[in-house]
């Protein structure tokens, strides 16, 4: 039986579009009418550009009539987290303080989508300036779980996650500071990768901590967000983090397994961790035996204890934060949501000394991080503890902290990818993460490739009703 | 001020300094709250403090490099 076109792969697709078999104009019609019948449900997008979306479509349509292929994404629907500046199309932030805001100039990653012809779907949500969040109290509703509505996406790229795990696009950007792409993809049962520090320029991106902030993809398979790194990877040199590197071959280790690949596990860091699930550490486990069956070899390590990690990325996220909204915060503190209002007061009570004291432990911490990768290929480690939890556990008095170990690799920089490991007896995600060395997202992408084709996950999808008619 | 929201007067003294050194004002009903992350960024900031050399430095010193690249 033939895939529905919203389970065809961006690869898929692309292959269809070059060979004739579909338009991108259908591609983009099709996105658009589920969208209209689903994400009432899901709440996922701010903002939907039909018009411009229609038009792109129309071009890139024009453009394989002509011959003209400027690369994988050409014709391609996606969406952005409504972070990255879009010229001409509002930003919001998800937050009262930006309604009005319409940038004049692209971020570098939206530009770059659109110089190779891919069609923007729109604007999605996000917990309010990436941190507060999810929350009632913002001008747009949060975003909501397509494997169960009453549950939580995660964030703050929580519109990228459900959109993506709900089949409105293949591929949607988020970003990470402490883990907002791979929380909502743990939460959402996609692939969410954060690249390595530098490796995606920011420029445009609005920024909630410059030293812990990354761009990356979420998407429903791994060959999707290789592409769609393949697209934005690279020096941009009005990016003071950009890295000045060679840009890996992202889909260059796809299809070649894990033979003979050494993965260290730290196991000491989740199978005690408050909030762990019996189901989400099984599913680790058993995660580990199917790649040792393929041809890995699983070592325990052991790492700096969690919570260090931790602290030391939110006391330099808070203070980051802070600062960037200082004046804000002055002037007009109601205008924030309650959430992100009680996180971000926090960076005006850290010390100089106390932020100095982070970055020298920071470090420290990535030292050790890249010490185990020197004797291991990846890590395989948890990332959210525990299947996404409703809407009703949030105290509505005192923002949430749902149990998930992602903030390390913000920390570091090293890349990391949340992969789905299976699903909770009540049919909600689960998930753990691939760690590489840094600049190695091919190593990354492969073992998670060769993971994905071993359990063919992916060919489970929400299965709310609204979603099956669209 | 400190008030009844907490049962550490000395941690909410110190929070109400601060507050008013970084020109922050304490939106009513929130108070409470914000002493409770507080509580747990002082955690935070106590677990950093460990033994290393003068030598140690921070993660992101200035690079002049990265400075001069763009202009």
């Amino acid at each position: 039986m033939a895939k529905a076109l919203h389970d065809v792969s961006i690869a898929e697709a692309g292959a269809m579009l070059r060979s004739g078999s579909v338009t991108s104009m259908a591609l983009t019609e099709h996105a658009l009418d589920r969208i209209r019948s689903v994400d009432p449900l899901i709440s996922s997008f701010i903002t939907v550009t039909k018009e411009s979306a229609l038009a792109d479509a129309a071009a890139a349509d024009a453009a394989f009539a002509k011959g003209i292929d400027k690369g994988p994404m050409q014709g391609i629907p996606h969406a952005l987290k409504d972070i990255y500046g879009t010229a001409g199309i509002r930003t919001t932030c998800h937050s009262k303080l930006l309604l009005d805001n319409i940038p004049k100039e692209d971020s570098v990653v939206a530009a770059k989508f659109k110089a190779q012809g891919a069609v923007m779907l729109g604007k999605l949500a996000t917990h309010e300036f990436a941190l507060g969040g999810p929350s009632f109290d913002l001008p747009f509703p949060p975003a909501r779980n397509p494997w169960n509505p009453d549950c939580i996406p995660g964030g703050s790229s929580s519109g990228s996650g459900a959109a993506v795990a709900a089949g409105l696009v293949r591929m949607a950007m988020g970003s990470d500071t402490g883990g907002s792409i791979r929380g909502p993809a743990g939460y959402c049962g996609t692939i969410g990768l954060k690249p390595t520090y530098g490796l995606v320029s920011r420029r445009g991106v609005f920024p909630l901590s410059y030293t812990l902030d990354h761009c990356g993809p979420l998407s429903w398979t791994v060959e999707d967000s290789a592409i769609a790194m393949e697209v934005i990877a690279g020096f941009d040199p009005l990016d003071p983090a950009s890295a000045d590197v060679a840009v890996p071959d992202f889909r260059g280790k796809l299809g070649k397994g894990v033979q003979g690949l050494r993965l260290g596990l730290p196991r000491g860091w989740f199978v005690n961790a408050d909030g762990a699930s019996a189901e989400t550490l099984k599913a680790i486990d058993d995660a580990a035996q199917t790649l040792a069956k393929l041809g890995a070899t699983i070592e325990e390590i052991e790492l700096p204890d969690y919570e260090l990690y931790n602290a030391c990325g939110r006391v330099i996220m808070f203070s980051e934060a802070y600062a960037i909204h200082e004046k804000d915060f002055q002037t007009r503190p109601q205008d924030y949501g309650l959430y992100t209002y009680l996180r971000m007061t926090m960076g005006a009570f850290v010390s100089a000394t106390d932020l100095t004291q982070a970055m020298r432990l920071r470090r420290e911490l990535a030292q050790a991080v890249n010490a185990k990768l020197k004797g291991c290929d990846a890590l395989i480690t948890a990332s959210t503890l525990a299947p996404a939890p409703g809407f009703s556990e949030a105290d509505p008095n005192s923002p949430p902290n749902f149990p998930i170990q992602t903030m390390p690799f913000d920390v570091t920089g090293n890349p990391a990818m949340s992969i789905p490991t299976g699903f909770s007896a009540s049919g909600l995600p689960l998930s753990m993460q691939i760690v590489g060395r840094a600049f190695d997202e091919p190593t990354v992408l492969g073992i998670g490739a060769a993971f994905e084709a071993a359990t063919k996950l992916p060919e489970r999808r929400p299965s709310f009703a609204v979603a099956k008619a669209a | 001020m400190a008030d009844s929201s907490t049962d550490d007067p000395a941690l909410a003294a110190e929070f109400d300094i601060l507050a008013k050194r970084a020109g922050l004002p304490i939106l009513a009903g929130r108070r409470p709250a914000l002493l409770q992350n507080y509580k747990d960024l002082k955690r935070m900031t106590a677990l950093m403090r460990q033994p290393r050399t003068a030598a140690a430095e921070p993660a992101g010193a200035y690079s002049i490099l990265s400075v001069t690249r763009s202009v």
